[in-house]
């Protein structure tokens, strides 16, 4: 009933384009994660969904409904602020029973929908108080339960766990799943941190520069992703790139010479140059090692940082910088001469201009 | 970090004296009218030393049989009606400003900056023109409409400044929980705003009650503000010092209260008080 489609949805400010032909239809009951950089147009595509924003191109139907010059409230839909933005005069149970005030829906009414959905956020000893004396995480939680008290068709989350800290976020985020999968309410989540967007989401939607880079499942966008860009994005530490020429042979080789891949993994037709990608945790080192196989190297760890369960590695393999994700225990250390061995079926291709993979 | 050196104490010391001497000055006006309002009229004159006994409070009860009373009463009225329409108009207007996306606020803050600074004087004389022709001269909306060229812009100048320390997140929650622009103004907005309100609305009052000039030159004796009746005290041949003087006392002391709530509540909208 309540799915959401963005039919070729454009803004535009003037003649800047902050979001161009979004082309997508969000399931019922999706968790659907709008990532990207700052700047990439994923805030202004919610903000169009919510209706605070008015849309320039394209049609928003949510539940069949064409909802471009609908008004905010008539629309069906809830949104989180990354700020709260809880009305700082009201308590916790006002906060929360604003909406339901507004629709004048009996008090004995608003008395039970704001109790209960109080007790599912554990918000119940709190509910004369001011959100100035709540701690972050409460704050949030109220402004969590104050979209849920509509009982929304669709949930907008506006990077809603960026203010809090580090360790907070984490217990944020896994509520925020128990209760999707509680709700299983159609929602759409804005964030910047790639962790929020992986764990979250059903699907992700990377954003560019105010285009969707790519649309998939967690597994998809970092197995298989679409362009440069995303792979860049999705990983920590971020992927490496090392740029390939083919020689005459067929042969490809980094710029200069460090590297050799006897081929490629894809065809790169009639490419004489390419991008090649490898995740650092797809490159396995042996201290002290020799190469053996095609894909083989002889590295020298120029540092190392212990991260706990991890540590990462810098390696040089002639000239070309390779970051390597190993395990925190007994690992190389700066100085070490190792080999590393790179698997075919983890490698990366992209094309060298446009950036865009290179699959069979 | 307690610092006991003779150096600290030193420096310490003078600064205590150049503080109390400027008490000293600022206050000495203030206790001398009240002195005065206190002595007899034949020993106003007198050094307080040569005569401290003649004191009487006949000053209180002759100036509330001259016409003083009743133009308290019309600054009264007429600084309080000009702080309420402006206050009806300039907070709306103020959030207008500062919240909505149109172009041109440049000229709008222009215009307001250039109302606020301008002297009265270059309101006043097309003012009074217009108000001989329209019949307003002595009357309480002509006076209450000119003391809105000064407190409409003070007031939608310092809300302005006030809603746009109020997030725009909240009020696009407020519309999306189903309130009007109008609600999301008036139950969300407004409230989040009080501190800056109040102090807007103190201002506004102040500035009209303690004009001189605007009555001076608008009324002639039913609307007479207090200020204004004060120079009645001055005759062609004696000026009543100790009616003077009481006069100026009841022209404070209204105010003092106000002043210790704007003191709380400028200081509140100055730090910014709407806070995550």
């Amino acid at each position: 009933m309540t799915e959401v489609k963005l039919d070729r949805i454009g803004k535009s400010y003037g003649s800047v384009e902050a979001v161009q032909q979004f082309d997508l239809t969000i399931r019922e009951g999706e968790f659907l994660v709008l990532l990207g950089p700052s700047g990439c147009g994923k805030s202004t595509t919610l903000r169009m969904i919510a209706g605070l924003e008015s849309i320039t191109k394209g049609d928003l139907m949510i539940g069949g409904t064409r909802m471009n010059d609908v008004d905010p409230k008539d629309r069906g839909v809830a949104m989180v602020f990354q700020n709260y933005a809880l009305y700082p005069h009201k308590t916790v149970f006002d906060n929360m029973a604003m909406a339901l005030k507004l629709q004048k829906v009996p008090a004995a009414e608003i008395q039970d929908r704001v109790g209960r959905t109080a007790e599912l956020l554990g918000l119940t000893d709190y509910l004369h108080r001011k959100p100035a004396a709540l701690s972050g995480g409460q704050r949030q939680r109220v402004a969590i339960g104050r979209a849920i008290v509509r009982t929304p068709d669709v949930f907008l989350f506006d990077e809603p766990l960026s203010n809090l800290d580090a360790k907070l976020r984490v217990k944020m985020r896994m509520e925020l799943q128990e209760l999707h999968d509680r709700l299983g309410a159609t929602s759409v989540y804005v964030t910047h941190d790639q962790v929020e967007a992986m764990t979250l989401a059903d699907r992700i939607v990377i954003m560019n520069g105010g285009v969707v880079a790519q649309v998939g499942t967690p597994r998809e966008v970092y197995d298989r992703p679409a362009d440069e860009f995303v792979a860049g994005f999705i990983g920590s530490p971020a992927m490496n790139f090392l740029d390939l020429m083919r020689d005459d042979t067929g042969r490809w080789i980094t710029e200069c010479g460090s590297l050799v891949l006897p081929s490629l993994p894809v065809d790169a037709g009639a490419r004489r140059q390419v991008r090649l990608g490898v995740r650092p945790e797809h490159i396995a080192v042996t201290a002290g090692g020799q190469p053996q196989g095609d894909l083989d190297y002889q590295a020298e760890v120029l540092l190392d940082e212990l991260l706990g369960a991890d540590a990462l590695l810098s390696l040089g393999v002639g000239k070309a910088r390779l970051l390597a994700r190993v395990g925190g225990t007994d690992h190389p250390v700066q100085g070490d001469r190792v080999a590393i061995a790179l698997t075919a079926a983890q490698l990366h291709v992209f094309d060298a201009d446009t950036g865009v993979a290179l699959r069979d | 970090m307690i610092d006991n050196s003779p150096e600290f104490r030193i420096k310490k010391a003078i600064g205590t004296t150049v503080m109390l001497l400027l008490v000293t000055f600022a206050a000495l006006p203030t206790l001398w009218a009240l002195l005065l309002a206190f002595r007899a009229p034949d020993a106003v004159f007198e050094p307080i030393w040569e005569s401290p006994l003649k004191l009487t409070f006949d000053n209180f009860f002759n100036i509330t049989r001259s016409d003083f009373p009743k133009a308290l009463m019309n600054s009264f009225i007429t600084a309080g009606l000009s702080t309420v329409f402006a206050m009806l108009v300039g907070v709306p207007a103020g959030f207008a400003l500062a919240k909505s996306r149109v172009s041109g606020k440049f000229i709008a803050s222009w215009i307001l900056l250039l109302l606020r600074m301008a002297p009265p004087v270059g309101f006043v004389i097309p003012l009074f023109l217009l108000y001989v022709n329209a019949g307003l001269i002595d009357t309480y909306a002509g006076l209450v409409f000119a003391y809105m060229t000064l407190t409409l812009p003070l007031v939608t100048w310092s809300m302005w400044n006030s809603f746009s320390q109020v997030p725009d997140e909240l009020i696009e929650a407020a519309i999306m929980d189903d309130a009007s622009l109008t609600k999301a103004f008036l139950l969300i907005a407004l409230p989040a705003a009080r501190p800056g309100a109040v102090a807007a609305a103190i201002l506004a009052f102040l500035v009209a009650w303690n004009d001189f000039f605007y009555s001076l030159i608008i009324t002639r004796s039913d609307t007479t503000t207090a200020p204004v009746a004060v120079m009645n005290f001055i005759s062609f041949d004696s000026v009543d010092w100790a009616s003077i003087a009481v006069a100026s006392i009841a022209l404070t002391l209204p105010i003092l209260p106000l002043m210790a709530i704007a003191n709380r509540y400028i200081v509140q909208s100055l730090s910014g008080a709407v806070k995550g």
